[in-house]
């Protein structure tokens, strides 16, 4: 066997490894709310998947789940190699840390300028001095914001803010990324860019999970859709490009 | 991937942000560090006026001495022994005392039994006080001119005054069992002492260190209440930062290190504050006093145990104020990042 085919079936392997894994997980919230009902699903390493829904349909607890936010009350989820079901309170760093998360109202600090921003997640995460300057820096570049850098957020535009948003997800270098209607607050074309730019990260190797309500996003971007309703997933679409 | 490694430049990051917290919530920083000062001085001045009085009662103390008189000659000499006819008694002296008839022969006996005295518990001191020097000091006491009229005792009649023991004591609160153990010591006639006196003076130093401790610590409390609501508004302020903390995978314990910082800087603020404050009212306050106490601590010999006292209410009510106040944040709120 060559040393390409073995670097190949290598990488096939890896890519099927689950970067996310729910085993008849259900949610109920203490008043009684049924958010998630026998949710069976697997997301492996590198997909592009798109979470949708309509409002009260279990999004937002499928995803705080997944980040440790909400804890299920039956079945069994692994994310990122952690068994969030067994994981202790004070475990849950370490599985944000193989995360980056991208929120739907950018989150940025108003205080700090576009660089500081970023490097704030490398911060909290330990890293300080040059390989936070090196790192800011290639991660501003690769959101196309490699000369707003000294910026402070309320000059920048919603998708530009969302961009900054992008690179301070990708900063530590996560193998997930999660995105809560990353394009909820940006005009049509920026949502686009938001999106490819997603794509292009995702074609590197990280795993992406995209909550959206833009039917045009799902339509155009030929990725795997998740369709949840009334806390159960209702549809599981592979080739992705319909609802 | 990099987890749980604490670095020099993560340390100095952590200080710089609990700097930037205190500046950034200045005026709430300012509003705490009045109060934790006003607290600082209470204590502050607690501790001087307890010094003050004990320095006072500790004159008192010295002052309230016990005078042990010995069963010596002279003492043979105006007591009963004394009225024996003369000539009755074989190989009495002219007084017609017998060497029989008193317990301390001479000086060396004396010492003796000062001795036996300063072998108790609870006595500090004791000082041989002669015959001789015991008539000097009565008539130190007499109005001037008036010495004379006692010079009789010399000549005609012998001194009347015993040999005595002059004690001075550790413990106020053992006065009475101390007097009560000299006085079985073999030699002893009588026990001159305050015992009231000594009763008032424990109690005086009883209720400053009871009426202290507990100033202190409800202002210590006052403190910690005051640095945790600073602390409580400052991470009001700063919860986006903390929520994206938490998204990026920030230990509890970083997210906790700026808000503990922040509260340790009020509270050295404080202390150093209220040091000088504390200087400058104890020196004008003293220069009155002094002239009707006539004795008070100079602030210098306070100075540093004042400092050390404040900077360690600072620091502890600080870190622990906000440390408080951060982990309940982060228990019951601060965890769940997405809830802002």
């Amino acid at each position: 066997m060559s040393e390409e085919m073995l670097e190949q079936i290598v990488q096939i392997s890896d890519h099927q490894e689950p970067a996310i894994e729910f085993r008849g997980v259900s949610k109920t919230y203490p008043s009684g709310t049924h958010a998630l009902e026998d949710v069976n699903i697997r997301i492996n390493k590198g997909e592009f998947v798109f979470v949708v829904g309509s409002s009260g349909a279990g999004k937002s607890t499928f995803m705080k789940l997944i980040m440790r936010e909400e804890k299920a009350n039956t079945g069994t989820i692994n994310v990122n190699g952690f068994n969030l079901t067994k994981m202790r309170r004070k475990h849950v760093p370490l599985l944000r840390r193989t995360m980056g998360i991208v929120f739907q109202d950018f989150r940025l600090i108003p205080s700090m300028n576009v660089f500081d921003n970023v490097a704030f997640a490398m911060h909290v995460v330990g890293e300080s001095g040059r390989e936070v300057r090196r790192e800011v820096s290639k991660a501003l570049s690769k959101v196309g914001l490699g000369d707003k850098a000294r910026s402070m957020p309320m000059q920048l535009s919603g998708g530009e803010q969302q961009r900054v948003g992008l690179a301070r997800a990708l900063v530590n270098a996560p193998d997930l990324i999660i995105a809560d209607e990353p394009t909820g607050n940006v005009d049509p074309n920026m949502s686009y860019e938001i999106v490819n730019l997603l794509t292009e990260i995702n074609k590197r190797g990280t795993t992406i999970l995209m909550v959206t309500h833009d039917h045009n996003l799902v339509r155009d971007f030929k990725h795997r859709v998740i369709m949840l309703d009334s806390g159960r997933i209702v549809a599981d679409n592979a080739a992705g490009g319909a609802e | 991937m990099k987890v749980f490694n604490m670095k020099l430049g993560s340390i100095r990051y952590l200080i710089k942000e609990g700097f930037k917290g205190a500046w950034a919530n200045r005026l709430m920083s300012l509003a705490s560090i009045g109060v934790l000062v006003a607290c600082m001085v209470v204590i502050g001045l607690a501790i001087l006026i307890s010094e003050n009085v004990s320095l006072a009662v500790g004159t008192l103390e010295k002052q309230n001495v016990v005078m042990v008189y010995m069963k010596d000659y002279n003492w043979a000499l105006y007591s009963d022994a004394a009225n024996l006819p003369e000539g009755k008694r074989n190989g009495a002296d002219k007084n017609g005392i017998l060497k029989s008839d008193y317990v301390i022969h001479d000086e060396e006996e004396a010492k003796a039994l000062c001795k036996k005295i300063e072998g108790l518990d609870n006595v500090d001191s004791v000082e041989y006080v002669s015959s001789e020097q015991g008539l000097e000091t009565v008539k130190g006491a007499m109005i001037e001119g008036q010495e004379e009229y006692f010079d009789f005792l010399d000549d005609e009649y012998g001194n009347p005054i015993s040999s005595a023991a002059k004690v001075t004591m550790k413990e106020m609160a053992l006065f009475d069992k101390t007097v009560e153990e000299i006085k079985t010591l073999e030699g002893v006639d009588v026990v001159q002492s305050h015992s009231d006196l000594a009763a008032k003076i424990d109690t005086i130093k009883q209720g400053i260190y009871v009426a202290g401790f507990w100033i202190i610590a409800i202002l210590i409390i006052i403190s910690l209440v005051i640095v945790s609501n600073t602390i409580r508004v400052t991470l009001y302020n700063r919860k986006l930062e903390i929520s994206i903390m938490k998204a990026v995978g920030a230990t509890d314990a970083f997210v906790r290190i700026p808000f503990v910082i922040e509260g340790m800087i009020i509270g050295l603020i404080s202390a150093v504050i209220s040091e000088a404050l504390i200087y400058f009212c104890y020196r004008v306050a003293t220069e009155k006093i002094s002239i009707m106490l006539g004795q008070v601590v100079p602030f210098g010999e306070l100075a540093w145990f004042l400092l050390l006292v404040f900077v360690s209410i600072g620091i502890f009510s600080g870190a622990l104020g906000s440390a408080f106040t951060i982990g309940k944040y982060l228990k019951h709120e601060g965890s769940e990042f997405t809830a802002i």
